[in-house]
């Protein structure tokens, strides 16, 4: 396997491969920043060029793509709380923060930075120990995903805000959001009141813009900051120091990430949230949490980009996708004659290897590409407040309604940022919800099919043979009240 | 090869380019005389996506118009049929779906348009024969060991299938019903997760199409008992009609549907491009690589097919609705 990979390591020095890896992680870049633009879209869009290319320049191009979206995702989320994934929710809270503290530019290095470190390590990590992480992701059933999810959840609302009985009802009203629609296992339609509209359910880009940028708009037109100040300052960039301060959090949200990744059905949200719980768990002053902390971008960025390592493992090695970017991907290895699955290694290692050593190449040009760029980006933030709040309307409108081309989402839009802006003022954090909302229908399905697959019986099933998902069960009351006490002592600020 | 590729994407830039110099420059030019949309009701990534961005990187050759595809997923696929269905009739906004989205779902709920009523078809583009597949390691070495254990044993088979009403479960349920047995089918989100599901041990048969199980056939991890149709597509494994399950089962039909209302006039122009991506190498080619066939059926022999799927369909969620 050894001169497979100094082949294919050989194979991957090639200019146009770089320069195509370039011209995607850019491109990506660009549209991920723009909301209501998916790097999925963007790689749907795009993936017929990489049918003509070779392959190792056509899947690095379609991966510089993934990897350039990702990142440009949290620009919005930090610049103007915008949100498009909820992936960058969690940055968003104290990126936006930073923001508002003229230190734009710092969250976005900051952001970079631990999104090509957790990146990078999570590739090298995934490359040395594909195997194993095969093996691993096959112990993973419906049972399993379920237990996690719902700690997950636990653990989220235990640590978002001050008080965690107000956590709980958000999440639970998320929860009740996520089953309007159909239900996804047995068909039947659920609180959708004979609407067609909302038959396909709630959709979440119009809630996130809504309940996120909304409220933020609102509250610099109502406290009207034009009187004060014309525009905010970009700031300096991110010095050595603030960089060693979050390094450990990196390190640790890194490995959480990598971990998660390995789980099929978590994903970038889950990843960035536990991240982010561990680092303010772990802090000594978890009180700045929220409020403009380095450590929160850098513990949310660092964890949602290391989950992309392992989730290239079931791709590779069974030649299942396990989202639909993989999907994407898995198209384009077919289209260029490798076939994803378990003896891809014994026919084209080489190749291979070379495409998994160009995506971490993909990462470390990426910091290139992304230093340079964001000076421009955080120009955004100085323009004037006259000019920009307009601007950021737009975008929000147009976000909203760009996603599904639908303008009941423009209606969902408006709802949900009265919504926003009515709980903000009650004093209730809106990110349970959220999360709720967006890991309630994976969790009850998974729940659906444990119930299935068990004809009924699922509690004799846990009990009987899922040791591994019963000991998570159990151990999730404990967890949660270890950390609702931990979290009761932090005194508000 | 590789200079032919750049050779077609010249060929492409130059029609596209011409051809929005000349939509510009007459305005009387007849259809298309402008991009053409192509819906697909499903989400990305997925293979009516990947089956799509082949046909509209070629099919421009022969339209001499652009052909843009937009995922419109959402409610089992009725988000983006009731769409096109609500669309000018001027050939401008196709749908792109299969047999069981267009003539079983009209069965099982209400829709907000009618199938049968709203479309008409433009071309039948392929179709994908499902397979009956046990991991190599299981104890039913054919069909007929898998329908004795299913029959001793009633539901305590698990049958992973890529969702309900889908593309595994309906030739599951037809199965069932041709030959008397009963399998727990459980969910999975596709499937990719429900082969993942057979692999790990928490389903004991599942259903997959050639492309997809290909590499595992290789591998030697999985085992085939029977695939669709009359005619055998391993030379060692029986056919459905072979086991007892004859007729139309376990094929998805990649469908091209229009507006009922589109003008015969639109309908044969698009069929006849259609049918030329039949003859076209690249084409070939890359739907080879896919492991997709080409078997291009035209709007009226299609159109037979549908009325016998919808009898067929009505009558099997009848009797499993019954129960």
């Amino acid at each position: 396997m050894l001169d497979q990979f100094i082949e294919g390591f050989g194979m991957a020095m090639r200019l146009d491969t770089f320069m195509m890896m370039s011209f995607g992680l850019f491109g990506g870049m660009l549209v991920g920043a723009l909301p209501g633009f998916t790097t999925l879209m963007a790689m749907a869009i795009l993936l017929p060029i990489s049918f003509f290319l070779d392959p190792i320049v056509g899947i690095p191009f379609l991966l510089g793509i993934y990897k350039g979206g990702i990142f440009g995702g949290s620009i919005p989320a930090i610049l103007i709380s915008m949100p498009g994934t909820g992936a960058a929710v969690a940055t968003s809270r104290d990126g936006y923060k930073l923001t508002q503290q003229g230190k734009s530019r710092k969250a976005l290095d900051m952001a970079l930075f631990a999104s090509v470190l957790g990146d990078t390590s999570s590739d090298i990590f995934t490359i040395l120990m594909i195997f194993p992480i095969a093996f691993l992701v096959m112990q993973f059933g419906p049972p399993e995903l379920f237990a996690v999810l719902l700690l997950s959840l636990v653990i989220i609302a235990a640590t978002s805000g001050s008080s965690p009985l107000k956590s709980l009802v958000m999440m639970m009203l998320g929860l009740w959001l996520s089953f309007i629609g159909t239900d996804p296992l047995g068909g039947v339609e659920r609180f959708t009141f004979g609407l067609f509209d909302l038959k396909s359910g709630i959709p979440l880009l119009p809630m996130l813009i809504g309940v996120f940028a909304i409220p933020e708009i609102a509250n610099v037109v109502m406290r009207n900051e034009k009187a004060k100040h014309l525009s905010s300052l970009m700031g300096k960039r991110l010095s050595k120091a603030e960089f060693r301060r979050c390094f450990r959090t990196i390190c640790r949200s890194t490995v959480i990430g990598t971990a998660i990744g390995i789980v099929p059905g978590l994903g970038q949200v889950v990843a960035a949230m536990m991240g982010y719980s561990a680092a303010k768990n772990a802090s000594d002053h978890p009180e700045t949490f929220g409020e403009g902390e380095l450590e929160g971008v850098a513990a949310a960025e660092a964890a949602n980009n290391a989950v992309n390592g392992p989730t290239m493992v079931p791709l590779l090695t069974l030649g299942i996708p396990g989202d639909n970017v993989t999907a994407i991907l898995l198209g384009a290895f077919v289209a260029q004659g490798l076939r994803p699955g378990p003896q891809l290694f014994e026919e084209q290692g080489a190749t291979v290897f070379a495409i998994l050593v160009a995506m971490v190449f993909a990462n470390l040009l990426f910091l290139v590409i992304g230093y340079l760029s964001i000076p421009f980006f955080s120009r955004l933030v100085t323009i004037k407040v006259s000019i920009l709040i307009p601007v950021v309307i737009m975008f929000a409108f147009a976000g909203a309604y760009v996603f599904r081309s639908d303008s009941v989402d423009l209606l969902m839009l408006v709802v949900f940022g009265i919504f926003g802006i009515v709980v903000r003022v009650a004093k209730f954090d809106v990110m349970p919800m959220v999360m709720g909302f967006i890991l309630g229908p994976p969790m009850e399905y998974a729940f659906g099919q444990t119930v299935a697959m068990t004809n009924g019986n699922a509690f004799g099933f846990f009990f009987g043979e899922r040791w591994g998902a019963l000991s998570i069960l159990l151990a999730i009351p404990v967890i949660g009240i270890l950390l609702w006490r931990r979290m009761r002592a932090i005194p508000t600020g | 090869m590789f200079k032919n590729s750049i050779k077609k994407a010249a060929t492409l830039a130059m029609v596209a380019g011409l051809s929005v110099a000349a939509s510009l420059g007459a305005a009387k030019a007849e259809y298309p005389e402008k991009p053409i949309t192509m819906v697909i009701p499903l989400g990305a990534g997925g293979s009516h996506d990947l089956n799509a961005r082949v046909i509209t990187s070629i099919i421009p050759t022969y339209l001499g118009q652009p052909m843009i595809v937009r995922l419109t997923p959402g409610a089992g696929g009725q988000k983006g049929t009731n769409e096109v269905a609500n669309a000018p009739a001027d050939g401008y906004t196709l749908l792109f779906t299969h047999n069981y989205i267009d003539m079983l779902q009209q069965h099982v709920e209400n829709l907000p348009y009618d199938p049968k009523a709203d479309f008409r078809t433009v071309a039948r583009i392929n179709y994908a024969p499902i397979a009956v597949i046990v991991r190599s390691d299981s104890p039913y070495m054919t069909m007929e060991d898998l329908v004795a254990a299913s029959k001793a044993n009633p539901g305590g088979v698990q049958m992973a299938h890529s969702g309900n009403w889908g593309a595994l479960f309906v030739p599951a349920a037809q199965m069932m019903k041709a030959l008397d047995i009963s399998w727990n089918l459980v969910p999975y989100q596709g499937g990719g997760p429900a082969l993942q599901a057979l692999l790990g041990g928490d389903a004991d048969v599942t259903m997959g199409f050639p492309s997809s199980i290909a590499s595992h056939l290789d591998a030697g991890t999985i085992r085939v008992l029977a695939t669709a149709g009359a005619e055998r597509i391993y030379d060692d494994v029986p056919t459905f009609a072979e086991v007892g399950v004859p007729g139309d089962v376990g094929f998805m039909h990649r469908v091209v549907l229009a507006p009922a209302a589109t003008p015969d006039a639109v309908i044969e122009k698009l069929g006849a491009a259609f049918k030329a991506l039949e003859s076209d190498k690249t084409f070939t080619r890359m739907m080879g690589r896919l492991g997709e066939n080409i078997e291009i059926i035209d709007a009226a022999d299609y159109e037979k097919m549908r009325v016998e799927q919808d009898a067929a369909y009505k009558e099997l969620v009848k009797t499993l609705t019954s129960q």
